[in-house]
């Protein structure tokens, strides 16, 4: 979505004002759920049905459950809630910014973070 | 009367604290990280603080989105770690400061500044992570703490120059509090980082060491920077290094530099550190 990034004052850096924080309540609301272990576990045992319960929109689904970050943080969410699927779901940080910067993880970690 | 014997600013992620609990201390990714901080424990044993004020965010853990305190202030008897997804971690509680935390918020009050007041809060790697990086795992903690939170994750955030002022306040409280205690301040967060968008990954070593320089030599300019200037020049995440302001605002215009230290990436972060000792008692203990 260019002309929603665009709109960001510093580029490909979305911050998380108002707008952000109101359209992804639902989703930063179930990933913060996940704190609690009775929650953990009905994620695992059935994901779709725990993220009903929170009432997430059929596009704010696919996002999660496909573990698509970019998407996730395009419709709200913010990082530091939706890290919690990953207690779930182990997925390492720099795969999730890898994936946010449409890179190989590999080439993330050496362009971007400069390890060798 | 109480006593300022440092100021220390150091970087919190949480992969610090996991990498301690998955034995990785030497592990050669962290090492180098690890190492830089073992003059900054000497500095801790050596000073044997009693209270360590610790400025620190939480992370989506204390605090959901339906209530975001700008500022807030810890007054518990102690503080559990929390679960942040993996299950509390297993380091003892945190004992807290509670005379001191209502003196602090008495006088943060009266200044203008109105804090949330919290008497029963768990707490995140935010002061989890400084604690350990200074004084280690120990059985139980040497310190007692007063947790400030401050909100850098939902907007409007606090500006960097409020954040300074709100460090007047705290020395001005330790100035006047009755005992003869040693506290340390913790500025915690950063440094240069950025986990959200296609700019992931971000990383300014450049602007870190200045800031790091500055934090000392300038504090003035930092505390003049657009909260703007600080995402662009630290990444959406790095921004929080602002928080430091609160403990350099505490600390005497001149100091003296004890240690410092800088690593990069501790996983997807700049990670730094600093003690700082206000020139004035530094002189007088030379003299002693």
């Amino acid at each position: 979505m260019p002309e929603e990034r665009d709109q960001d004052r510093i580029p490909d850096t979305p911050l998380f004002d108002r707008k952000r924080s109101l359209r992804g309540y639902r989703i930063n609301k179930m990933a913060m759920g996940l704190s609690d272990p009775a929650n953990r576990e009905a994620f695992r045992l059935n994901e779709e049905a725990y993220l009903d319960r929170f009432g997430l929109t059929p596009e704010e689904k696919t996002a999660v459950m496909s573990r698509n970050w970019r998407e996730m943080v395009r419709l709200g969410g913010n990082l530091f809630f939706i890290l919690k699927i990953s207690a779930v779901d182990p997925v390492e940080l720099t795969e999730i910014g890898a994936h946010q910067a449409g890179m190989d993880h590999d080439a993330f970690l050496r362009e971007r973070l400069g390890k060798k | 009367m109480a006593n300022l014997v440092g100021g220390l600013g150091t970087s919190h992620v949480p992969s610090i604290g996991l990498a301690l609990d998955k034995g990785l201390r030497d592990a050669p990714d962290w090492k180098p990280f690890f190492d830089g901080y073992v003059p900054g424990q000497g500095w801790v044993r050596e000073h044997k603080p009693d209270v360590a004020v610790v400025i620190f965010n939480d992370h989506g853990n204390s605090f959901f989105l339906d209530k975001v305190p700008t500022f807030a202030v810890g007054c518990a008897e102690e503080y559990r770690p929390i679960d942040e997804g993996w299950g509390p971690r297993a380091i003892p509680p945190f004992k807290g400061a509670v005379d001191f935390s209502w003196h602090f918020i008495d006088l943060l009050v009266e200044n203008r500044f109105d804090p949330m007041i919290c008497q029963e809060i768990e707490v995140d790697h935010g002061i989890q992570v400084p604690m350990e990086l200074f004084w280690g795992r120990p059985a139980e903690w040497p310190v007692k703490v007063v947790p400030i939170f401050v909100n850098v994750i939902q907007y409007p955030v606090p500006l960097p120059s409020r954040c300074y002022e709100m460090g007047r306040v705290l020395r001005q409280s330790i100035d006047s509090y009755e005992t003869d205690e040693r506290f340390v301040i913790l500025g915690t967060g950063g440094l240069s980082h950025q986990l959200q968008g296609a700019r992931a990954g971000f990383v300014n070593p450049e602007a870190d060491q200045a800031f790091l320089n500055d934090i000392a030599a300038d504090p003035d300019k930092l505390a003049a920077m657009s909260r703007e200037q600080y995402v662009e020049m630290f990444g959406s995440e790095g921004a929080e290094l602002m928080m430091w302001l609160v403990m350099r605002g505490a600390m005497d215009r001149e100091v003296v530099v004890r240690h410092k230290h800088y690593f990069v990436p501790a996983s997807m972060t700049g990670a730094g550190m600093i003690v700082m000792e206000n020139k004035a008692s530094a002189l007088s203990e030379m003299a002693a």
